[in-house]
């Protein structure tokens, strides 16, 4: 059935002229999109996680089968302006019918496609205006779809190999190339030449330079991150510090009381060494007056006593007259003949 | 279909309705919006790392009335830097090879300086006609030779850009018809000619970003003098 179908495809996409099939292909998804997208918003977030990887195969399947469709509606219609127009009775391609379930099947099939329907929808955002495309959207892969020699998407490999195995897209490649060259449907001239320089210098540009911008535009994004989770960890490491520093307080409280006693032991001993101070003072200023008094009552004494000596002395010598100082001096002088006499008597003995 | 050398020049037709405005607008796809989550995928990254690094290095130069061009220089770099590239694949038309394409871009933006220029700062603007230093007799004649180099920046500014393109796309064509001709006559002359043709693609790839950049480098330089 795919490959019948996909031959169908591709020799109409030959015969076809690509500006008006590519361009009726462009409007029916839009306006599929457009109408069905709402409608499919709740189903879609409920399923995308299910049903990634079967529903790319499913896509292509549908995305076939809708070309198909679409190629032999075409067709008839072409058939019809050839002959006249000709109702055919089989309902299964009459037009009428037809354009809607094309419409419902392909707008289905490509949102609950993997990655593409995603970025379908998110390309798409600016088109939904009711309430619905509030909801959160799904989000876009990380990394692009895997590709085949930098062009060919994986999807076609994988859509080819149950029915043609491991060779049936290169087979296909080739195939289209001669076919294309033998009809002449392209020729080979100087554009050629052209192309084929201007491939090389792209594809040796990618090999070469294709990984370190890749890792540059990586660098960028990790700068970014970076910047960011440094403020995070700053604040972190902040927070924590402060944690640290309150528990360090918290412990310190606890010692307050300690501090608090030997702060009283200092004032209390402040104040005993101010009374013994103060006392010391009081008793050297008692003694000092008690001093005085007793210093006093010596000198009393003492000039009591020298003025009695002095008065005795007075009268005394006042109370010698002259006859007695007269009789008391002729005393002496006899006294002191005889004296000398007696020692005169005992130095010649 | 053969192709005379220049049938990639003319301007393209489909059934009669012209592409040109296609052409023009049809590259804007190639960029993607910058969506509004904080970390893109790695082609924005790059087209956000590299929109910025050009914008500022256009405007260091400039003073602060220039910077209300940014928008308008860094667009028209990133338009005609991708015309030229995708002029490069076969088969493709470049709209930068058509005079009145680059006229139609250089004079409306030169005459836009100038008449800025005129506008705000007269004395500073015609001061630019006479270089500093000339001596006395010389002044009349360097004041008109400096008017005409005037007058003549946007004819140079587009047949400049027409010019290299169209040279360098005719040249391809040129060469690539000699490789093929030489072909089944002298094969090795042939391989050496497309050995030219790849040098001289190389080239073109180099000449395209080196254009554009010249075009947009120089209107910032006019609109230095001017603002």
């Amino acid at each position: 059935m795919e490959s019948l179908t996909i031959h169908i495809l591709l020799e109409e996409f030959m015969r076809f002229d690509v500006l008006s099939w590519r361009a009726a292909s462009f409007f029916f998804t839009a306006s599929s999109l457009h109408r069905a997208s709402w409608q499919k918003t709740q189903q879609m977030r409920e399923s995308y996680n299910n049903m990634q990887i079967l529903s790319q195969h499913l896509l292509f399947r549908r995305i076939s089968r809708v070309s198909a469709s679409l190629v032999a509606l075409c067709r008839r219609a072409r058939r019809g302006r050839d002959k006249g127009a000709l109702c055919s009775k089989n309902s299964t391609l009459h037009p009428s019918n037809m354009l809607s379930r094309l419409v419902i099947v392909s707008a289905s099939g490509l949102k609950s496609s993997g990655p593409l329907g995603a970025g379908l929808v998110q390309a798409s955002r600016s088109l939904h205006t009711s309430s619905q495309s509030l909801a959160p959207v799904p989000p876009l892969p990380e990394k692009g779809g895997k590709v085949r020699h930098g062009i060919f998407p994986e999807e076609i490999f994988q859509l080819l190999y149950p029915k043609t195995g491991v060779t049936g897209p290169y087979m296909l490649g080739t195939g289209l190339l001669l076919y294309m060259l033998s009809k002449e449907i392209y020729v080979i001239n100087h554009e050629t030449f052209a192309a084929a320089s201007i491939g090389a210098v792209i594809i040796y540009g990618v090999k070469k330079f294709g990984p370190s911008v890749a890792a540059f535009a990586d660098k960028l994004n990790e700068e970014k991150v970076a910047k960011a989770q440094e403020v995070k960890d700053l604040a972190m490491a902040s927070l924590a510090q402060a944690i640290e520093d309150e528990k360090k307080e918290q412990w310190r409280a606890e010692g307050r009381s300690m501090l608090f006693d030997a702060k009283r032991n200092n004032v209390a001993m402040l104040l005993e060494t101010n009374y013994r101070e103060r006392l010391h003072m009081v008793t050297n200023e008692v003694k000092r007056r008690l001093d005085y008094q007793v210093a006093l009552q010596n000198l009393h004494i003492r000039m009591e006593q020298e003025h009695m000596v002095n008065w005795v002395e007075k009268s005394v010598i006042g109370s010698i007259t002259p006859q007695q100082e007269k009789e008391s001096i002729a005393k002496c002088i006899t006294d002191l003949k005889v004296l000398a006499k007696a020692t005169q008597a005992r130095a010649t003995a | 279909m053969t192709l005379s050398f220049f049938d990639q020049f003319m301007s393209p037709t489909y059934l009669g309705i012209p592409l040109m405005a296609l052409a023009l607008t049809l590259p804007w796809v190639l960029y993607p919006t910058p969506s509004a989550r904080w970390l893109n995928n790695r082609f924005l990254a790059l087209q956000g790392w590299f929109i910025n690094r050009f914008t500022q290095q256009l405007l260091l130069p400039l003073s602060l009335g220039g910077h209300k061009w940014a928008a308008l220089l860094t667009s028209l770099m990133i338009f005609l830097i991708t015309i030229n590239m995708l002029g490069l694949l076969p088969y493709t038309f470049t709209p930068t090879t058509q005079l009145s394409l680059n006229l139609g871009l250089a004079v409306p933006l030169w005459l836009a300086t100038v008449l800025i220029g005129m506008r705000n700062q007269p004395t500073h603007a015609l001061g630019h006609l006479l270089p500093e230093g000339t001596p006395g007799p010389l002044i009349p004649v360097l004041i008109i030779i400096e008017t005409i180099s005037l007058f003549i920046r946007p004819l140079a500014l587009g047949v400049r850009l027409t010019a290299n393109l169209t040279a360098g796309h005719l040249l391809i064509q040129l060469i690539a018809t000699a490789a093929f001709v030489l072909l089944p006559l002298m094969p090795v002359v042939a391989i050496l000619t497309s050995t030219v043709l790849v040098l001289l693609t190389l080239l073109e790839v180099a000449v395209a970003m080196i254009q554009a950049y010249v075009f947009v480098l120089l209107l910032s330089l006019y609109l230095q003098e001017n603002v």
